[in-house]
C-alpha cells in the first residue's frame, strides 16, 4: 500500500507531464482545470491516486473544443509498441514528397480524431493510407511515429515536484527567470557551500523566483536542526519554487525569509522599521504598493499560513500615534529571529542577485565564520571577475575561484548515438572561495 | 574527527586542509609520527614555502593563518569538496561538478537511503554521506578487498561511520545482499560493466521507486547499461556530460593602435609605428587545456511497481545478449514488496 504522502492531495503541488513536457501545478481544488498546450484538462478525480498515476485524456467536448477529462488507466502504451510495423525500405531512394504521399484529407482525419478509440488507431489508419511509410527506414518510420505520438498520444502522468524536476521546468519555462541557474550550476552551489543538515546557512536572493532556496532548504533536510535564512529586497520573497518542493511545516519553517532592509537594520540598529526619516517609509510604502499587488497575483498561499509573510514597512510603526501596541507581526518576530542567528555567524553564504554582487558580499561576508565557504552566482562573468579583483586584495578571504560550466545531453539508441543536436549554452558563473580570520 | 561536523579549533587527530597560495594540501594533525627505523620523531610537513611543524596547529583556529618558515598558508577544515582534491588516490576518482549533479539526478535529501559500488578512493561516498545524513545511510561496496577496508577504517577515522556502511562484495556477482532489497531509494554505479548489474538496482530499489545513476567513461558502456534499464522498465532515461573549466582572472592591459592620423597627411610616416596608448580591462581568460571527458552520467527512475512496465522477456534483443539473462530479478522485485 502507498503511504500517505505519496497519495496526490488537494493543496500540493504536482508535476503533470505528457510525454516530454512537463507543466508545474498547484491543485488548489478537486476539479481544478489546466491548460497543456491548447488542451484544457479538468483535473477532477487525480485527487487520492498515487503519485506516478498514468491518465487517460478522453474528450469531453464536441468536435472543436479541446476539453478533456481524466481516467485512471494501467499504463502509458507506446505507438511503437502497439503498432506492428511490418515492412520498412533499406532507404530512401523511392520517397519523393510530393504531399500526395497520404491518402486521407484533413477533414478525414479530424473526424478520425474525434471517432477514434486510440491514438494507435488514428496512426494504424494514418500509416495504411499513406503511400510511403513503408518504404522508409525504420529510423524514419520511428520518428514518424515519435512525431504522430507528440500529435495524438493521448495520456498524461502526475508526479511528485522534486529539486531535479523543479530546476528543469524553471530553467525550460523561461530561464531569465532563474536568472539561467542551469541544473549543473545549482547543483554545486549546494556543494561548494557545503550545505548540509545542520548549522545556519545565509542566502541572498533577489532573482531565482525561489529555486535557490528550494535547493538550500532540500539538502538541509526534513527532521534536522540545520537553518536558512533567506533575505530579499522585495517586500515578499518570490517562494515559488520553494513553495512548490511541498516541504512540510516543521521543515519549510527551519527557512527564515526575511527583507534584507529590516533584518540589517534590526541587527545594527536593534529595530527592524525605521521611524526617524518619514521620506524612508513613504518611499517605501509606495514601493510596497507597487509590489504587493503583482506578488498577490503570482504567489498562492498555502492554506495554514505558514510562511504567508506580510510586508514588513507596512509597519513603520505608529511611532507617532501612542495608542495601545498592536500585536507586533509574524515578520517582526523573522527579523529578530534572523539578525540573531547572524549574530551568532553563519555557516555558508550563498548569493544570487540581479544587482551588482559587491556592496552585498561585503555586508554579509561579515556574518560568515572563519573558515566557511561562500558562493556567488551571476548570469554573466563579468561583476564577478570585478568582485574577484576586489576580494584578492582582502586578506580575509582564500581560495578564490570563478568557474563556468559546460552541460551536454546525448541520444542514446542502438547505432544512432549522438549528443543532442540542442543544448542548453547558458549556464552562468560562480564565484567561490572560503573566509578567513 | 574533522569532518563531521564544523568546529572552531584544530585538535589532534583532525585532519586539516593547509590552504597555500593555489595549492591544497590534506595533514593529519599527529604532533609525532614514526619514522622510517619506527622511532617516534616530530611530525613536520614539507610545503613549497618551508616547514610546517605539525604540533603548532593544536588548538590554532579554522579559518585561520599559520606561519611557514618562508611563508603563510591558511588552515580549512576538509569539505567533501576539499577532500576531494586532496585525499590519496587508490582509484580513478569522481570530482565535483559530476558529483553534485549526481546528488541532485539521485533526489538524494537528507534521510535518504543511497547504495554506491565500487567505494573505490571514498570521493564520491564523502559528500553522499554528507548529503544523506544525519538520518539516512549510505551502502558502498567494492570487490577489492583492501580497498573496501581501507575505506571503511578511513570512515571511522572521519567519525562518519554512523552514516556509512562499506562492505567488500562484488555486486555484479552477487547483488547488493538480501537485507537491502527493496530498501534503497537510489543506487549509484561507477564500475566497468554497470549494465550487469542494473537487474541487482531493480531489486534494491524501494517498492515506491527510485532512481539510478551510473557513471561511465565510455560511450559503448552508457549504450548497454541504457538498453538493460530499458528491458528493466526504467523511465525517464538520461544520459549528460558535465564539464568544468576555471577562468584565471587578471587585469589586462592592452595597447592601443591609432590608424586615424592617416587620413590625413603628416609630417612623419613611419612603417611601424608603436602602440600610441593603453587601455585596461578585467578580463577572465579561458583555460588553454582544460578537462575535456570525465564521463558519461546515465541516470533513470524506477517508477513504483503499479507503475511498472511488464519487462517483455520474450524480446531478446542480440545486443544484450551479453547481459545477464536471469531477467527474472523483476519478478521478484514485484513479490517481494509487500
Ligand atoms: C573508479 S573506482 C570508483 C571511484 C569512486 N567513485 C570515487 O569517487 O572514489 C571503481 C571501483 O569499483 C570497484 N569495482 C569494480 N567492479 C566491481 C564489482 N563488480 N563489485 C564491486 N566493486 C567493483 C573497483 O575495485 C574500484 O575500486
Amino acid at each position: 500500500m502507498p503511504m500517505a504522502n505519496d497519495l496526490i492531495k488537494i493543496g500540493d503541488y504536482i508535476v503533470i507531464q505528457k510525454q516530454n513536457y512537463r507543466k508545474l501545478h498547484k491543485l488548489n481544488k478537486p476539479n481544478s482545470t489546466i491548460m497543456l498546450g491548447r488542451d484544457s484538462i479538468n483535473l477532477t478525480g487525480i485527487a487520492c491516486c498515487p503519485y506516478y498515476s498514468i491518465f487517460k485524456m478522453i474528450s469531453s467536448g464536441n468536435k472543436k473544443n479541446k476539453e478533456y477529462n481524466l481516467e485512471l488507466t494501467d499504463i502509458a502504451v507506446n505507438l511503437k509498441d502497439e503498432i506492428d510495423v511490418k515492412i520498412s525500405g533499406n532507404d530512401n531512394r523511392n520517397i519523393v514528397d510530393d504531399g500526395r504521399s497520404q491518402k486521407l484529407t484533413a477533414s478525414e482525419i479530424e473526424n478520425l480524431k474525434v471517432d477514434a478509440y486510440r491514438a494507435s488507431d488514428i496512426v494504424e489508419t494514418l500509416i495504411t493510407n499513406s503511400s510511403t511509410f513503408h518504404n522508409k527506414t525504420e529510423y524514419s518510420q520511428d520518428k514518424y511515429l515519435k512525431k504522430k505520438e507528440k500529435k495524438y498520444f493521448e495520456y498524461i502522468q502526475i508526479l511528485r515536484p522534486n529539486l531535479r524536476i523543479i530546476a528543469e521546468i524553471m530553467y525550460k519555462l523561461d530561464a531569465n527567470k532563474i536568472q539561467g541557474i542551469r541544473v549543473d550550476t545549482l547543483s554545486q552551489v549546494i556543494s561548494f557551500a557545503n550545505v548540509y543538515s545542520e548549522g545556519v546557512h545565509l542566502l541572498y536572493d533577489s532573482g531565482s523566483n525561489g529555486l535557490m532556496a528550494a535547493a538550500l532548504l532540500s539538502a538541509i533536510g526534513s527532521g534536522t536542526s540545520g537553518k536558512l535564512v533567506h533575505m530579499h529586497p522585495g517586500n515578499m520573497s518570490q517562494k515559488q519554487a520553494l513553495l512548490a518542493m511541498n516541504f512540510e511545516g516543521e521543515h519549510l519553517n527551519r527557512c527564515i525569509s526575511v527583507n534584507v532592509y529590516s533584518v540589517l537594520r534590526q541587527f545594527h540598529q536593534g529595530c527592524d522599521t525605521n521611524n526617524t526619516s518619514s521620506e524612508v517609509i513613504e518611499n517605501s510604502l509606495k514601493r510596497k504598493n507597487d509590489e504587493v499587488i503583482d506578488h498577490k497575483v503570482k504567489i498562492p498561499r498555502l492554506e495554514n499560513d505558514v510562511i504567508s509573510e506580510i510586508v514588513p514597512n507596512v509597519d513603520c510603526d505608529s511611532s507617532e500615534q501612542t495608542q495601545p501596541e498592536p500585536k507586533k507581526p509574524k515578520w517582526h518576530f523573522d527579523n529578530i529571529a534572523a539578525s540573531e542567528l547572524i549574530r551568532d555567524k553563519v555557516d555558508s553564504l550563498v548569493i544570487t542577485c540581479k544587482e551588482d554582487p559587491q556592496n552585498i558580499f561585503k555586508e554579509l561576508m561579515e556574518f560568515v565564520k572563519p573558515g566557511r565557504p561562500f558562493v556567488i552566482y551571476y548570469p554573466v562573468a563579468e561583476p564577478l571577475q570585478q568582485l574577484y579583483l576586489t576580494l584578492r586584495s582582502y586578506s580575509n578571504v582564500a581560495a578564490l575561484r570563478l568557474i563556468n560550466n559546460w552541460m551536454r545531453n546525448y541520444q542514446v539508441l542502438p547505432e544512432r548515438t549522438h549528443p543532442e543536436v540542442m543544448m542548453n549554452g547558458s549556464s552562468g558563473f560562480l564565484l567561490t572561495g572560503y573566509i578567513l580570520k | 574527527m574533522s569532518f563531521r561536523n564544523y568546529k572552531d579549533k584544530i585538535d589532534e587527530g583532525d585532519t586539516v586542509i593547509l590552504y597555500l597560495s593555489n595549492n591544497l594540501y590534506a595533514i593529519d594533525v599527529r604532533p609525532e609520527i614514526k619514522s622510517k627505523k619506527g622511532d617516534l620523531v616530530e611530525n613536520v610537513f614539507q610545503t613549497p614555502f618551508g616547514a610546517l611543524k605539525v604540533r603548532n596547529l593544536i588548538g590554532t583556529e579554522y579559518g585561520s593563518k599559520v606561519e611557514l618558515s618562508k611563508g603563510w598558508g591558511h588552515v580549512l577544515q576538509p569539505t567533501p569538496e576539499l577532500w576531494s582534491l586532496t585525499l590519496p588516490h587508490r582509484t580513478q576518482i569522481i570530482y565535483t561538478p559530476d558529483i553534485s549533479m549526481i546528488l541532485l539526478q539521485l533526489d538524494l535529501v537528507p534521510g535518504s537511503v543511497v547504495i554506491e559500488a565500487g567505494t573505490g578512493s571514498g570521493s564520491l561516498t564523502h559528500a553522499l554521506i554528507r548529503r544523506v545524513r544525519p538520518h539516512g545511510h549510505v551502502f558502498t561496496f567494492d570487490f577489492h578487498e583492501h580497498r573496501a577496508n581501507v575505506a571503511r577504517k578511513e570512515f571511522e577515522e572521519h567519525g562518519l561511520s554512523d552514516f556509512v556502511t562499506a562492505q567488500h562484495r562484488d555486486v555484479l556477482e552477487e547483488g547488493f545482499g538480501e537485507n537491502l532489497k527493496g530498501k534503497a531509494d537510489a543506487v549509484f554505479l561507477d564500475l566497468p560493466s554497470p549494465w550487469i548489474g542494473v537487474p541487482h538496482v531493480l531489486d534494491a530499489l524501494k517498492a515506491k521507486g527510485g532512481r539510478f545513476c551510473s557513471f561511465s567513461p565510455c560511450i559503448e558502456q552508457v549504450q548497454r547499461t541504457c538498453l538493460a534499464l530499458e528491458r528493466q522498465g526504467f523511465q525517464e532515461l538520461t544520459t549528460m556530460e558535465v564539464l568544468q573549466s576555471e577562468l584565471k582572472v587578471t587585469r589586462r592591459t592592452v595597447p592601443v593602435r591609432d590608424l586615424s592620423f592617416l587620413k590625413h597627411k603628416s609630417s612623419e610616416s613611419p612603417v611601424e609605428e608603436k602602440p600610441s596608448s593603453e587601455t585596461s580591462y578585467v578580463v577572465g581568460a579561458w583555460p588553454t587545456s582544460t578537462p575535456g571527458h570525465t564521463g558519461y552520467l546515465t541516470v533513470a527512475t524506477l517508477p513504483p511497481v503499479f507503475a511498472r512496465k511488464k519487462t517483455q522477456e520474450t524480446e531478446q534483443n542480440n545486443q544484450c545478449a551479453d547481459i545477464d539473462p536471469s531477467g527474472n530479478g523483476s519478478a521478484m522485485a514485484v513479490e517481494e514488496t509487500g
